[in-house]
């Protein structure tokens, strides 16, 4: 009997031999790039290893380092900081911009789609360069403004802001430079989300008798709300494996007070060369943000259905 | 048709459990084509340099910046005595350490000759991939200073050549010290040098900074001043000395400084740093030597003929103290998997080991020659117009043997970042001092997994 089905099982590979071959480079693809490193980072968690040298076994060891390591905590602290400074404002001006240009009245809609689109396909030293010149402390277009108001309205009593000179803004820098590139992206996909939504509704909350501010609240925003969890999950995700943007705005200073995980992750790998701790690290803080993730997905499914 | 199905899902067992032997297969297969299974075979030796009369082929060299252009210059010379090996200077400095040590793990893509920070040498000499240079450099031994060829060093052999060494003095500007009244000889000891800051900072009407020192430098300034007083980070068995008598008296002229209000808080080579080279925003710049060819690239006027930088030297931190401290520096290293090690060393050693190549160098680039018999050649004792006609170089070769070593240790770049951010945090929060070097040498035990040095305050303290 087993050996009929060994036999059989054989034979259908020699008789499938084709279609093997053809999805073949799918999988060699795959196992060569995500499967391998994705367990060869599983074993290094385990390891003290910096690439060179032979590696050594530590068992529990990385995680335990975990607790000690303050720059760690930090760094994911101020990943929970920029993300709360950049995404609410980021989401609000994505569907504000996204309700404007869905309006039929608007004239050269695909050039303002483009226009808002371009910071997200800029390159990023090109950004680094133009925002050093905006956040300047003291040539700074954006302090000169400040002071330009501060002139007009001395009451205000504005001074300079150091923005990347000072540990208490250079997050807020950051969440800036982050809200101006990313904005246009996530108003692309809420774009998407509100041409999905039939004119139907509208025209039937319109015979109700609602006005715009009812339309949005009662048709638009719950019919939006997929959109809203999918942009915001993007941009969770995007906070902490964030690393352009910080590394050439502010390399994570001063000292690490801008310093997400994402960079972290980098320093530790590629400037430390500790890539058993790094594993680790990565593993540890890549299924907290799955667990997160599936919490607030579970979190959004309940409230749908209790409606 | 339960027979049927339970003969299918055996099927799908054995698919399942084949799909799997294939992923690992592939998995390993790729490893074994790809030559890299990585900390499964010993450490590997590192291959030693033998010296040749006729070296030939061609040498890829990886530098950055303006020591990459130093190095283009030199290749004419070189060639005039070794014609038959061509040298490319690859000066796409990116991430360029990064890069080479993946190429050093992989065993392939490294260069034949790699600059190196002198800071981050004894990492990469650590891993066991550069050329032992043994035995063609051992007996330059006494051709270099102590604190730069101690770090290029380990059990005894050789792995790096010192190139360039930053000894530090003040470069200041004229004009602003004649305007109100400053005379750089009377500032001896950096009690001095923030009272004159004070006395500038008063009388232009706060307009006038003493000097540039934001958070990010914090650590620079500290490690200089911590030499002037021979403290340590680490001691020659690299325990963490961090937190002793030298640190607590550095951090104390910081924090004078700070309070004084003589720094401008900017970022180094931000574009305040910059504008205040060619502006009265800044009236001093306490930096290496190398600094020099940033302020002589960037100064606009002197081409008309006007010069208004001078030199003195570095505040000590006591009367009869050491003026002298090092900032900065790099080496070339040779690695292990190079092919051509005969024609890397030959390039090296013209470059780095021969008076000319890096006197040289100094007049062009003002890389400060690491190598002592260059700093008595012309190029290094001339006078420099740029300075008002100062002999620059004899100021900043004076003393350089006092130099006190730090002893850098594989771990240094990551013990930088721990020191770098609890300074930061400490000026962006008030500066209290107190214990703080108590509490940061902790976490840089729990963090390195280094032993803390008997030689800490923790311990005397306890004692007493």
């Amino acid at each position: 009997m087993k050996n009929d089905t060994e036999s059989q099982w054989r034979r259908d590979i020699i008789k499938y031999r084709h279609f093997y071959l053809f999805i073949s480079p799918f999988f060699i693809l795959f196992a060569a790039f995500s499967l391998y490193p994705v367990l060869f980072s599983l074993f290094l968690s385990f390891m003290k290893w910096n690439g060179l040298t032979q590696w050594k076994w530590v068992g529990l060891g990385n995680f335990t380092s975990m607790l000690y390591d303050d720059i760690l905590w930090r760094s994911l602290w101020n990943t929970l900081i920029i993300g709360l400074l950049y995404i609410p404002p980021m989401m609000i001006l994505a569907f504000i911009f996204a309700q404007v240009l869905n309006a039929e009245w608007l004239k050269l809609r695909a050039f303002y789609r483009a226009a808002l689109f371009l910071p997200c396909v800029t390159p990023m030293v090109v950004i680094a360069i133009v925002f050093s010149l905006i956040f300047s402390s003291e040539k700074g277009v954006l302090n000169y403004a400040i002071m330009g108001v501060g002139h007009m309205l001395p009451f205000l009593h504005l001074k300079p802001i150091p923005w990347l000179e000072s540990e208490s803004w250079s997050k807020t820098s950051v969440a800036i430079l982050v809200v101006w590139r990313w904005t246009g992206y996530n108003m692309i996909i809420m774009l998407a989300g509100l041409q999905g939504i039939p004119m139907e509704y509208y025209e039937a909350a319109m015979v109700d008798g609602a006005g715009v501010w009812e339309r949005v609240k009662s048709v638009t925003m719950p019919l939006m709300r997929p959109t809203f969890a999918f942009c915001g999950l993007l941009s969770l995700l995007g906070t902490v494996y964030m690393f352009d943007e910080i590394f050439v705005l502010t390399n994570g200073g001063p000292g690490v007070s801008s310093m997400n995980f994402g960079l972290y992750l980098f320093n530790l790998s590629f400037t430390d060369f500790k890539f058993g701790y790094a594993s680790c690290v990565a593993y540890t803080v890549a299924v907290a943000v799955f667990f997160i993730t599936l919490a607030g997905l579970r979190i959004t499914r309940q409230r749908e259905e209790a409606k | 048709m339960l027979k049927t199905f339970k003969h299918h899902t055996h099927s799908i067992n054995k698919i399942t459990v084949a799909r799997i032997s294939l992923f690992a297969c592939m998995a390993l297969a790729s490893l074994w084509f790809s030559g890299c299974m990585p900390g499964t075979g010993e450490p590997s030796v590192p291959a030693v340099v033998t010296p040749s009369l006729h070296p030939s082929g061609s040498i890829t060299v990886w530098s950055w910046n303006i020591a990459a252009k130093s190095l283009m210059r030199l290749i004419p010379g070189f060639n005039k005595l070794y014609p038959d090996v061509k040298v490319n200077v690859d000066m796409t400095g990116a991430q360029m350490q990064t890069r080479l040590m993946l190429s050093l793990a992989c065993g392939v893509g490294a260069p034949q000759v790699s600059q190196l920070q002198l800071t981050d040498a004894p990492h990469y000499i650590d891993t066991g991939r550069l050329a032992d240079l043994t035995p063609v450099a051992a007996q330059l031994r006494n051709s270099f200073p102590d604190y730069l060829w101690e770090n290029c060093e380990k059990n005894g052999h050789v792995y790096a050549i010192p190139w360039d060494t930053g000894p530090c003095a003040v470069f200041y500007k004229r004009d602003i010290f004649q305007k109100y009244g400053i005379d750089p000889k009377k500032i001896d000891t950096w009690e001095d040098y923030i009272q004159a800051g004070e006395e500038i900072l008063r009388k232009s009407g706060g307009k006038t900074k003493m000097l540039p020192l934001g958070l990010d430098s914090l650590e620079n300034m500290y490690l200089i001043i911590l030499q002037q007083v021979r403290g340590q980070i680490f001691d020659e068995q690299g325990r963490i000395a961090i937190n002793s008598k030298a640190s607590q008296e550095a951090l104390a002229i910081i924090k004078e400084m700070r309070k004084a209000g003589i720094c401008s808080d900017v970022q180094m080579f931000s574009q305040e740093f910059m504008a205040g080279i060619n502006d009265n925003s800044i009236a001093t710049y306490p930096s290496a030597v190398w600094l020099a060819g940033t302020i002589r690239a960037t100064t606009k006027d002197f081409g008309l003929g006007k010069s208004r930088w001078g030199v003195f030297r570095l505040p000590a931190v006591t009367k009869g103290g050491l003026h002298v401290a090092n900032f900065g520096g790099s080496v070339l290293v040779i690695p292990a998997q190079c092919n051509n090690k005969a024609a890397a060393w030959a390039f090296i050693k013209y470059a780095l080991c021969s008076r000319k190549g890096q006197a040289d160098q100094y007049r062009n680039f003002d890389l400060f020659p690491a190598y002592l018999p260059a700093q008595k050649m012309p190029q290094v004792t001339e006078q420099d117009k740029f300075f008002g006609g100062e002999r620059v170089g004899v100021l900043f070769a004076r003393d350089i043997s006092k130099i006190s070593k730090l002893n850098i240790t594989p771990d240094w770049a990551e013990a930088s970042t721990y020191i770098e951010e609890a300074l930061s945090d400490w000026a962006a929060n008030g500066m209290h001092s107190r214990n703080f070097f108590g509490k940061l040498e902790i976490r840089m035990q729990r963090r390195l997994g280094d032993p803390i040095s008997p030689q800490s305050l923790r311990y005397s303290e306890n004692n007493g």
